[in-house]
């Protein structure tokens, strides 16, 4: 039986999504993204198992020494979260609290420091709904949305007609990509392109402040950057979408994208947008700096609040005594180093699927699949809140109730 | 005869198609441990598409293939974000805390022949130390 | 995708005019704009030392066999299902102009392309643009592709 379901691959949450789930397995599945697709197919192998110590055991014994574990250690550090909804995250700030603990997100650094801008407003931003509508000029800034957003250009950003765009990319939207190399993206808007060297996007910014002045240049080809900056001019409504690339580029400070962004603001309308990527990274930010007053990196030690460079993963995992990872693979993403430091400690790994991190566990908890299994709330990238219902029953705890089971018996 | 290249990483829709699959598999390996090299620098190094490479800086080593770009970029190379392309990066570069996944200097060089594509299970055994 | 000059190499190119064209240069171009179909070339098919040329030929023509007469190839293996050539194609907009128009997944059963298992899929291609007597050289699929999933012959 065909089911509208929602789909939790990336950051967009995507709500048109037709799936046919009966007999244990995807089969017409309409609108789904390559990515979706697979994240939906994901729900279907290498599901886990209640494990302690790699030995199957009872889901009330898992948590039981999961709790245990979590109840002894003297720094636990609770990791992840970008993959649960918001009630889940709720609980687990409450749980960090419980704990005296340091609670992170394992989602790409330096994200952080946009969302903090923009949270904050010192940089402009709008839903992608309203880029819909309006938008006549879309700047993807070291990002690959084609890669990582699949839906992005034909939902809101490129393709599709808007109520001031009626006659969309054809003749009211231009579309531009500012990169290291051609990416996929890029080959959608090939004279759009603006090559940048690695590291140099902050003098890329600085040249274009340049122009917008009527000054020459100092980098880039002085005609391109020109018609770059009449483009920009002439722009009604902007929207720049700041990827990986961008900001790892400026090394997490936002202050050359707040100068560029107001400097575009006297001239016309421009808005920035960010492209988390997991589904709900954005609700955990959000959440945290609303409770605690920072976006990520949190520790509640000894019933203080503390935030900085100490409470990030990196330095947690070798400071901190154990871990509990939920709807995260750190094994698999973080830097080497990093990895095997947390390796070292007692894990308590909450997940559907089987990974790095759930293989390294000390215990693993089994928990539905939120979107498919699980329903709850989860922020989009652009802010906007939605809330959704599972199409499966499979008889597996949602994270929430997992860590409320984890919290009662602490 | 190694080449000091800077790898950046990148995310690859076929990739991550696979690896929310599995981990473990064939295809995520076959998807993930890939060096995308600028033409002159395979030339360079002489080797070509899909032969093995040794990828290797003062975090890890690791084997894989490599790919033709079919971009211009001699100097720079590029990897998907994974298991495999992690052995290469430290973890904080600067006072902000923040981990060198983009610019991860490393040497390239081919292996012999025999070499195999570093397994899942031998990083999966480094991590766990 | 095979070239003219592809398919003049392996034709007897003798320009005997059997079928019905001057030079072997304008059946390979015939051929490959399907508006000639190799069996007209009777020395290929007739004469015994043109059968290897005859088998490559065929094996080279056979994706264009299975375009459809707009010339419409899809491969699936490239796509990534984001869904730009649905929202992009003018019929697709115009039979619904509420879902695809807008960016949503189409609900009406007259679109030409839509995205199924996580890769585009084409159908109703009689009411392609590119399709019969007022044919234009529509390429809102083709240009709209992040991965040449989609082409025209």
């Amino acid at each position: 039986m065909t089911k509208m379901a929602i789909c939790t691959g990336c950051s967009l949450l995507c709500q048109d999504i037709e799936a046919d789930v009966s007999e244990g397995r995807l089969s017409k599945a309409k609108n789904l993204c390559r990515k979706g697709h697979g994240h939906f197919q994901a729900s279907f192998s290498e599901r886990t198992s209640p494990m302690i110590g790699g030995k199957q055991v009872d889901l009330n014994q898992a948590i039981a020494r999961a709790a245990e574990i979590l109840k002894n250690a003297k720094s636990p550090l609770l990791l992840g979260w970008s993959n649960s909804t918001l009630e889940a995250q709720r609980v687990g700030k409450s749980l960090a609290e419980k704990l005296g603990a340091t609670i992170d997100d394992t989602s790409s650094f330096c994200q952080d420091s946009l969302m903090e801008s923009i949270l904050s407003g010192k940089l402009p931003s709008s839903t992608l709904d309203d880029v819909r509508n309006y938008a006549d000029t879309s700047i993807f800034w070291g990002a690959d949305p084609s890669n990582s957003h699949p839906r992005h250009l034909s939902r809101f950003s490129y393709y599709p007609r808007g109520e001031k765009r009626q006659k969309s990319y054809e003749e009211e939207r231009t579309c531009l990509v500012v990169d290291v190399r051609m990416s996929a993206t890029s080959a959608l808007c090939k004279e759009n392109l603006y090559r940048v060297s690695p590291g140099g996007d902050a003098e890329f910014i600085e040249a274009i402040l340049s122009v917008l002045e009527g000054k020459i240049p100092r980098v880039g080809d002085k005609k391109k950057m020109i018609e770059l900056g009449t483009l920009l001019k002439k722009t009604e409504w902007g929207a720049i979408f700041p990827g990986p690339g961008l900001l790892y580029s400026l090394q997490g400070n936002m202050e050359i994208l707040e100068r560029l962004l107001a400097r575009l603001n006297e001239i016309t309308v421009f808005k920035v947008v960010p492209m988390v990527g997991h589904f709900n990274t954005r609700g955990f930010y959000e959440l945290l700096r609303e409770k605690a007053g920072h976006v990520n990196r949190v520790s509640f030690q000894g019933g203080e609040i503390a935030h900085g460079p100490e409470q990030s993963v990196m330095a947690a995992a070798r400071s901190c005594d154990a871990a509990l990872i939920i709807g995260s693979d750190p094994l698999s993403s973080l830097p080497f180093g990093t990895a095997q430091a947390l390796a070292r400690l007692p894990l308590i790994a909450i997940d559907p699927h089987r990974s790095l991190t759930t293989d390294m566990a000390e215990v693993v908890i089994p928990s539905a699949i939120s979107g498919l299994e699980a329903g709850g709330t989860a922020v989009r990238t652009d802010g906007v809140k939605i809330e959704f219902e599972p199409i499966l029953e499979p008889g597996l705890p949602a994270d929430e109730q997992i860590l409320k089971r984890i919290m009662e018996a602490i | 005869m190694a080449l000091e290249l800077s790898i950046i990483t990148i995310r690859d829709i076929f990739q991550d198609e696979a690896g929310k699959k599995s981990r473990f598999s064939e295809e995520y390996k076959s998807q993930s441990a890939l060096i995308i090299l600028d033409k002159q620098d395979l030339v360079g190094l002489g080797s070509k598409e899909g032969e093995k490479l040794l990828v290797k800086n003062d975090v890890g080593s690791i084997v894989v293939s490599a790919k033709l770009s079919e971009d211009s970029h001699p100097g720079l190379a590029f990897m998907r974000s994974s298991p495999w392309s992690n052995q290469l990066v430290s973890d904080a570069t600067c006072e902000s805390g923040i981990p060198g996944y983009k610019g991860i200097k490393a040497a390239v060089q081919p292996t012999e022949p025999s070499a195999a594509v570093t397994d899942i299970s031998e990083i999966l055994s480094r991590i766990k130390g | 995708m095979v070239s003219a000059m592809e398919i003049y190499m392996l034709l007897p190119k003798t320009n005997c005019k059997k079928c019905g064209l001057p030079t072997c240069m304008a059946f390979a171009v015939g051929l490959l704009g399907r508006e000639k179909k190799i069996e007209e070339c009777t020395p290929l098919i007739e004469e015994k030392k043109y059968e290897a040329k005859l088998n490559k030929l065929r094996e080279v023509m056979a994706p264009l066999e299975s375009a459809s007469e707009t010339g419409l190839i899809i491969h699936p293996e490239k796509c990534f299902g984001c869904g730009n050539c649905v929202v992009a194609c003018p019929v697709n907009v115009a039979a619904d102009p509420t879902h695809c128009g807008v960016g949503l997944g189409p609900q009406s059963d007259k679109v030409i392309l839509k995205i199924e298992d996580g890769v585009v899929v084409a159908n109703n291609l009689e009411e392609c643009k590119r399709f019969g007597p007022g044919r234009v050289l529509c390429n809102a699929c083709t240009a709209t592709c992040p991965s040449k999933a989609i082409e025209f012959v």
